[in-house]
């Protein structure tokens, strides 16, 4: 098993297998979570549900890892796969412009209706220069995250990627299953893609 | 004015999601953006939309912004000026 | 790069016609396909925009698709250009279980959702547009069109979308998961993201002049373009010739802002770094630079920050062919990369039009028709999240 992996789900927050102690549910808990475990990134509340279910889990991935932080660094790379892209953000955004006779596209709004701005904002956290990318699938396929994700190693520079699964339904509904791996710690795809499910199953 | 700047500190802790503040947390004469309130590009855009939404001002130029967004008194007073609504 | 991977198809929609050879004219007359609006529908008449010149029913009848099938303009337009590109790279519909796609996009069935959105709500009327709205069904839907590939997978980081495709079909094959893999991107322009830009106030309402002193924004435009990858021994078995090959690749994260670049470069500059290492390349071999070159003050000031760390002072030519085609956002990287080939096959730098006056400390574009004999050429791509990659294509030496 990856040394650490985390779960967020509306009613749950697991970290390497353990239960993070909280009581809200959907947007509270991210609220929640941020509040116990973080509480020093105001733009946390700028960002859309995608970005915040994304930053609390890396954020809870990053203090169990309990490295040096906030180093420039451009050999970590972000790799997350969803299913619904930024379809929440889009609703959100729509709704700006939906009205005639209350015309107001919001950029702060829009600025989220792209998957890949999760990856930027923890790269931002944390200034990882290295690889990032979002990856459209039909499903949670753990085999084809796993070859994606063993893939990226090719980038020489690359050695460890936070990556994942991380969809967002709406506001009060996401699935965010993230860990990291270093190079090397899985020669073949399907243990990784084995432990990618047994995450899926906690 | 004084109501006006009351009014505008809670508008822009809404739209800009400041969520631990309150409008005796900002100094109306404190800078927006650098090290003030520390606001960035999008919320400059999402304060003009503010100002056309609320106020009936447009702003075709961002950056006139920077001026009229130095700080919360400085906007209030061109809100005050300019208003159409 | 160990294994040199061939381009043995490539195939193009945009602003400046469809198919390649249109679109080579359109290069080297310096024709533009950036006007008035004409195709979509809204109020914003103010803006040009880069559109692609046929209506969904006239793509519908060119591909022989039946009127009243349910499809997107981002789906119709890849499909086209997917057409162009398997044809070249002799590859039929027998093949394709063998063969993988991997396509950008950011749009995807955006366009449709937008003018059903209403119906949506309590009526059954368009119901099944909501199955196509997603990126992942427009891929699949282009895919579809021709045969049964062996995978569809969507990349959707932003207008760095169809150059990360690339990437990520490169790694496949450098894998040895696959022998063939068709990349690229399609995104069409929609209410959606010409409001979002708008709010952004990064739009002009002039043509965009990238690196120009009086650049004022972008405008938005529209298309797809796929490229066959293949490895070189699998090309030479199919007796199909290399376009082009790709020589190296690098995608950075700028790690600044959700939608500024920084005043460095830095993302940008690591991009092109990691491409020219890659390609075990000096920088100075460069003949020719594709720029991301948007025309918003941001992006250029950057990217000239990003150029001149990479070239010193020495930097090759460089254009933005964004004055065609306008910015076609997730499509950018694949369209501009059939650039670069008829570029490298044909020995001529595209030019970047509208410009007129230098950035101070930036870089000076191509202005002027020029023939050139190319071997090696950059193209970049940039995207919101500060996703940024670049990569080399060369002349084929297979």
């Amino acid at each position: 098993m990856m040394r650490h992996y985390v779960t967020i789900q509306p009613d749950l927050a697991m970290l390497d297998g353990k239960f993070l102690e909280s009581k809200e549910i959907g947007s509270a808990l991210l609220v929640e979570l941020y509040r116990n475990h973080i509480g020093d990134y105001p733009k946390f509340f700028k960002m859309d549900a995608l970005c915040r279910v994304g930053f609390v889990a890396s954020e809870l991935l990053l203090q169990a890892e309990n490295n040096v932080r906030f180093e420039p660094c451009d050999d970590r790379a972000v790799i997350f796969f969803n299913q619904s892209g930024s379809l929440n953000a889009d609703t959100h955004y729509q709704a700006t412009i939906q009205d005639p006779g209350n015309f107001f596209p919001s950029p702060a709004a829009f600025v989220y209706t792209l998957p890949n701005i999760v990856t930027g904002e923890i790269a931002i956290r944390n200034k990882y220069y290295g690889e990032t990318s979002f990856i459209v699938l039909e499903q949670a396929d753990s085999a084809v995250m796993a070859r994606q994700l063993l893939n990226a190693f090719l980038d020489s520079a690359t050695q460890s990627i936070i990556g994942g699964w991380i969809n967002c339904d709406d506001d009060e509904h996401f699935d965010a299953r993230l860990f990291i791996i270093e190079r090397n710690e899985y020669a073949d795809v399907e243990t990784l893609a084995k432990d990618i499910e047994t995450i899926k199953i906690q | 004015m004084e109501e006006l700047i009351y009014k505008l500190k809670q508008e822009i802790i809404e739209v800009l999601n400041l969520e631990d503040m309150t409008p005796e947390d900002i100094d109306e004469n404190a800078s927006l953006f650098g090290e003030g309130l520390g606001l960035d590009s999008i919320d400059a855009l999402e304060l003009i939309v503010l100002m056309e939404k609320n106020y009936g001002i447009k702003l075709e130029d961002p950056s006139k912004g920077k001026e009229i967004f130095k700080s919360v008194a400085v906007m209030a007073d061109y809100i005050q000026k300019n208003r159409t609504k | 790069m160990a294994e040199p991977i061939l381009i043995t198809g490539a195939g193009v929609v945009s602003a400046i016609g469809l198919g390649k050879q249109a679109t080579l004219d359109s290069l080297l007359s310096n024709r533009s396909g950036v006007g008035k609006l004409a195709y979509l529908k809204t109020d914003h008449k103010e803006f040009p925009v880069g559109e692609v010149k046929f209506t969904n029913a006239e793509m519908r009848a060119m591909l022989g698709i039946p009127e009243g099938t349910v499809s997107t303009r981002t789906s119709l337009m890849g499909m086209l250009a997917l057409k162009e590109a398997l044809d070249e790279a002799r590859l039929t519909q027998e093949m394709l279980p063998k063969v993988g796609f991997i396509s950008g996009t950011t749009v995807g069935g955006m366009d449709m959702s937008e003018q059903f959105y209403l119906d949506y709500i309590g009526n059954e009327a368009h119901k099944e547009y909501i199955s196509v709205h997603d990126c992942g069904s427009c891929s699949e839907m282009t895919a579809d069109h021709f045969g049964k590939f062996a995978f569809a997978t969507t990349l959707s980081t932003a207008c760095s979308s169809a150059a990360n495709a690339i990437i990520l079909g490169a790694n496949m094959i450098r894998c040895g998961e696959a022998d063939i893999v068709v990349v690229g991107g399609s995104e069409c322009i929609t209410k959606f993201h010409l409001n979002g830009f708008n709010s952004l106030m990064i739009l002009d309402q002039q043509p965009c002049r990238p690196f120009d002193a009086t650049r004022n924004g972008l405008n938005l435009g529209e298309g797809a373009a796929y490229l066959v990858l293949e490895t070189a021994e699998s090309a030479r078995r199919r007796g199909v010739e290399g376009l082009a090959q790709l020589s190296g690749y690098g995608n950075a994260c700028d790690a600044f802002h959700q939608t500024a670049s920084s005043p460095d470069g830095e993302g940008a500059y690591r991009a092109m770094k990691d491409a020219l290492d890659m390609a075990g390349l000096d920088a100075t071999a460069i003949d020719y630079v594709n720029a991301h070159g948007t025309g918003t003050p941001n992006n250029d000031a950057s990217e000239s920050q990003a150029l001149k760390r990479v070239f010193g002072s020495v930097v090759p030519p460089v254009s933005s062919t964004k004055p065609f085609t306008g910015h076609t956002t997730s499509a950018s990287g694949s369209i501009e990369a059939v650039f670069c080939i008829l570029a490298l096959q044909h020995g001529f730098l595209p030019v970047n039009l509208n410009w007129s006056q230098p950035i101070e400390d930036g870089i000076v574009p191509v202005s002027q028709s020029t023939e050139k004999e190319l071997t090696h050429v950059l193209c970049n791509a940039f995207g919101f999240g500060g996703n940024d990659s670049s990569f080399i294509l060369s002349k084929s030496v297979i």
